[in-house]
């Protein structure tokens, strides 16, 4: 039998905030355990959670940047468990009246086809504290990290769309580029900025029937997200080809093994009204100045930054994908570099010198404006391809201008004929069977020509003007 | 016999001096007082310090008044079994008492004490710093000898408090004296809170009422047919918030842990079961059923609770105060049970469940007179101290 998947996602991304959702601590986990902490978030008796309007804003851009519609009246709710990671007993979350409903992300399928990806809702909630399992000789500890618990999340539930790990991968990459132009996460699935959760269930293709669902977590890439739910799909079909149940639980997805692996019936606790935080009532005026404060999405920058400069569709998504690439893109242009040479330095030459030395594109060595004047020097001529590569390598090390460094290593192109014109002769003088070879029209020759001479001017001559000045001699002596 | 402190203050003296100046206000451990045993009546916070003061102590402190210490309070404040409130005010140790008020405990207690008991507006206090047991139902009240001893209370104590969010954004009633003397007020009896009451509690109260009438008050009887259902009501919304709010305590970051167990989670379990003592425990399964087996029961009651709310603003414009029976609270003795409180508080319920102010005027001290509770619409705080204190007047003439 011919099966199909059915799967949704539950995706968390932690807001980027400097507080935390209830209290005024600093939003840090990773600082030293437990430094940030207060009685809020400690939930020590008598507390009252204050929300955030810093979290509150950012959240609703969230849901803007996915089109979902920011509902005018939304509250909090006690998600009921018990755990230490969850100092309170319950967890505070919108159950009943999330922030958002609706909006989606529409992929193109492989197909081609357009496909719409539907959201569920969007709501906050608190993280919880981290626990760590230790031993203490040959006791095992349990300890708690407070800096985690009450920081600020969104929860995006999708509809069950999905039909393919493919799909979800997608969703979740277009998902993440939205969120970092909104500017309300860095949505890193390596550091747990964003999880994604994925329910899954099998039926015979063309059936409408919602069978039993299983929770797979623990994807911390895009393509654990991927394997993780292919397998799963495999897994779930294998059991009922052979007659077994599927019952409603959760697995984690073990990347060693490529492998999930069963952790626990699934949670589905009580939630009721919470009374000590109050209901968030959005007013039309107020949601209208979140809209204008979203930033560009990234399909209309990638529109705009075809049309303004001459893109095609595949460079300028290619450029849109990451708002700090395309941004950076926008100082080199604004730098006066041509759009083309802009981003081929930056797509093929930075971005991979970055990833060599595992550095985001934020924390680049060389700003814009340095790599700009690198590339302004390109472009007059002043200095050729390969010392402008060796350049921005030094530039990496030392940090230095690039006038500076061409400057101190002699790096100028030498574009005058007339200085060329000894080392031009003694190439020609000394190679006299690649003359010959040049003039019997094989045009290897002349890149060997054009080498002893770059090789001579220890690399500073220009090859355009080596190549002309080799033509005109050897038509003048033949 | 014990001292009438859990914790007595070593330095009563107050920071400030204000309009509270030299007024005695003993406190209940359920509020923080910055390093002072906040052990709320159960074992689960036992040894726990306050790390701040509550809001509400922060300014009684600015506003001059002494407090002497902590009193004796029962589990959380729920019902009045082991709560000695009312003891320092009738042993002159305070002139006041701040009690949680959750089905009626800082009326009840007042009315056997011989004093005022005020339970005020929900959310005209800050709850910030108050360790409590049913958030939605619960105010912290106050007990005093005289409306006038607990408006200065208020004065000093009501209004927005940033560290509460919780509380609307409106305004604060006036709570200074009235400088005219307005007309007597009219009073709305509701009778089907009599019908809760024994015959001979009813029939004393009806008395009350002829001789109300009979000093120039306006007494008409109002309906609200559906009284019964607040109990059932604070039941469910009850025990269901009192399930959530005690989840904290897991002996995690403070209170006693349960020796012996071999792993965190056999701690946990053990530690949860060992803090509660059995009347509380006993309204924690409830909440917890509730929950997670009967959560559309809890809607349901949220529902009626609206239902309720609306019956009663009806009955507010009806006359300019409600009259009701005081009620006895639970029977004395041991052991309670959570039906024992809801019945013996069946009078005093609704004003925790609509979040109105209700305020008990104290029985004659020869018994001539039963206790009788007033009632006015949310925020109409200082209206209904005025009205009582008209009322206290007129007993006054008569005797």
């Amino acid at each position: 039998m011919d099966f199909e998947a059915v799967i949704g996602l539950e995706i968390h991304v932690e807001l980027n905030c400097p507080t935390k959702l209830f209290c005024d601590c600093p939003n840090r986990p990773g600082d030293e355990p437990n430094l940030n902490t207060c009685p809020t978030c400690l939930w020590l008796p008598g507390a009252q959670p204050r929300l955030s309007q810093a979290a509150l804003e950012k959240a609703a851009l969230v849901c803007l940047a996915l089109d979902a519609e920011l509902q005018p009246l939304s509250a909090f709710d006690q998600k009921v468990y018990y755990y230490p990671d969850l100092p309170k007993g319950y967890q505070l979350s919108q159950a009943h009246q999330p922030l958002a409903r609706g909006g989606g992300i529409e992929l193109t399928a492989e197909s081609g086809s357009p496909r719409m990806l539907r959201i569920h809702h969007i709501h906050m909630e608190e993280d919880v504290a981290r626990l760590v399992h230790e031993m203490e000789g040959r006791r095992p500890i349990s300890l708690v990290d407070f800096n985690r618990a009450g920081a600020p999340l969104v929860e995006i539930v999708t509809e069950p769309d999905f039909r393919s790990p493919r799909e979800a991968m997608e969703f979740v990459k277009a998902l993440r580029t939205r969120i970092r132009y909104a500017g309300a996460s860095d949505c890193s699935l390596e550091t747990g900025t964003l999880r994604v959760d994925a329910n899954i269930s099998v039926r015979p293709r063309g059936s409408a029937e919602m069978n039993t669902k299983v929770e797979i977590k623990n994807m911390n890439s895009i393509r654990h997200v991927g394997d993780a739910i292919a397998h799963e799909i495999e897994r779930q079909v294998a059991a009922v080809q052979t007659g077994e149940t599927v019952v409603l639980h959760t697995r984690l997805w073990d990347p060693e093994k490529k492998a999930t692996v069963p952790m626990r019936a699934k949670f589905a606790g009580p939630c009721v009204p919470d009374p000590s935080v109050p209901a968030i009532e959005l007013t039309a005026d107020w949601r209208a100045l979140m809209r204008a404060r979203l930033p560009e999405m990234p399909a209309a920058r990638a529109g705009r930054l075809a049309t303004q400069h001459g893109l095609t569709a595949d460079e300028s998504q290619a450029l849109s994908a990451d708002p700090e690439i395309a941004g950076y893109f926008e100082a080199l242009v604004g730098g006066d570099v041509a759009p083309r040479p802009a981003m081929h330095w930056l797509l093929t030459q930075l971005l991979p010198a970055l990833k060599e030395r595992r550095l985001e594109l934020g924390a680049s060595p060389v700003a814009p404006h340095r790599l700009a004047g690198l590339l302004r020097m390109l472009a007059r001529d002043e200095i050729n391809a390969n010392a402008a590569r060796e350049v921005l390598i030094e530039m990496f090390s030392t940090g230095d201008a690039p006038e500076v460094i061409v400057a101190a290593r002699g790096y100028q192109q030498v574009s005058d004929p007339n200085a060329l014109e000894a080392l031009i002769d003694q190439a020609l003088a000394a190679n006299p069977a690649a003359v010959a070879d040049v003039r019997n029209g094989q045009g290897k020759a002349m890149g060997f020509l054009i080498g002893q001479v770059m090789q001579a001017s220890g690399g500073k001559a220009n090859p355009k003007i080596i190549r002309d000045q080799l033509n005109r001699k050897i038509d003048a002596a033949g | 016999m014990d001292s009438i402190f859990l914790h007595s203050n070593p330095d009563p003296a107050p920071a400030g001096d204000g309009p509270l100046r030299g007024l005695k206000v003993a406190l209940q451990p359920n509020l923080a007082a910055a390093g002072w045993p906040a052990g709320a009546g159960s074992r689960a916070l036992a040894g726990y310090l306050a790390p701040e003061d509550a809001t509400i102590v922060r300014r009684l402190r600015q506003a001059g008044a002494m407090l002497p210490g902590y009193t004796r309070m029962s589990e959380f404040g729920w019902g009045l079994q082991g709560s000695e409130a009312g003891r320092a005010l009738r042993e002159h140790a305070a002139d006041a008492e701040l009690v949680l008020d959750l089905a009626g405990e800082s009326r009840v207690a007042a009315a056997r004490a011989g004093a005022c008991g005020f339970k005020p507006s929900y959310g005209l206090v800050s709850r910030f710093g108050l360790i409590g047991l049913m958030p939605s139902l619960e105010v912290c009240g106050v007990l005093a000898g005289t409306p006038a001893k607990i408006r200065g209370i208020l004065q000093a104590v009501a209004g927005q408090d940033e560290h509460d969010f919780s509380m609307a954004d409106e305004p604060v009633p006036d709570f200074a004296p009235p400088k005219t003397k307005a007309r007597r007020p009219s009073l709305g009896i509701v009778t089907e809170a009599l019908d809760l009451m024994s015959g001979e509690q009813a029939q004393a109260f009806r008395d009350l009422q002829g001789s109300l009438a009979r000093s120039g008050f306006i007494v008409r009887e109002v309906s609200c047919p559906d009284f019964p259902l607040f109990a059932l009501v604070h039941r469910i919304i009850g025990s269901v918030e009192a399930s959530s709010s005690t989840g904290r305590y897991d002996s995690v970051r403070y209170g006693p842990r349960a020796p012996g167990a071999r792993n965190w989670n056999e701690m946990y379990l053990q530690s949860r079961g060992a803090a509660f003592g059995p009347l509380l425990k006993r309204l924690l399964f409830q909440g917890a059923f509730f929950q997670f087996e009967r959560y559309e029961a809890y809607e349901n009651a949220c529902r009626i609770r609206a239902r309720l709310l609306a019956a009663m603003q009806r009955l507010s414009a009806q006359a300019d105060v409600l009259a009701l029976p005081a009620g006895d609270g639970e029977p004395g003795g041991n052991p309670a049970t959570p039906a024992d409180i809801w019945a013996g508080f069946s009078p005093t319920l609704f004003a925790n469940v609509t979040g109105q102010p209700a305020l008990i005027l104290p029985p004659a001290p020869d018994g001539a007179r039963p206790a009788i509770q007033l009632a006015a619409a949310r925020l109409q705080d200082a209206r209904l101290l005025a009205a009582g204190e008209e009322l206290l007047d007129a007993f006054q003439g008569d005797s």
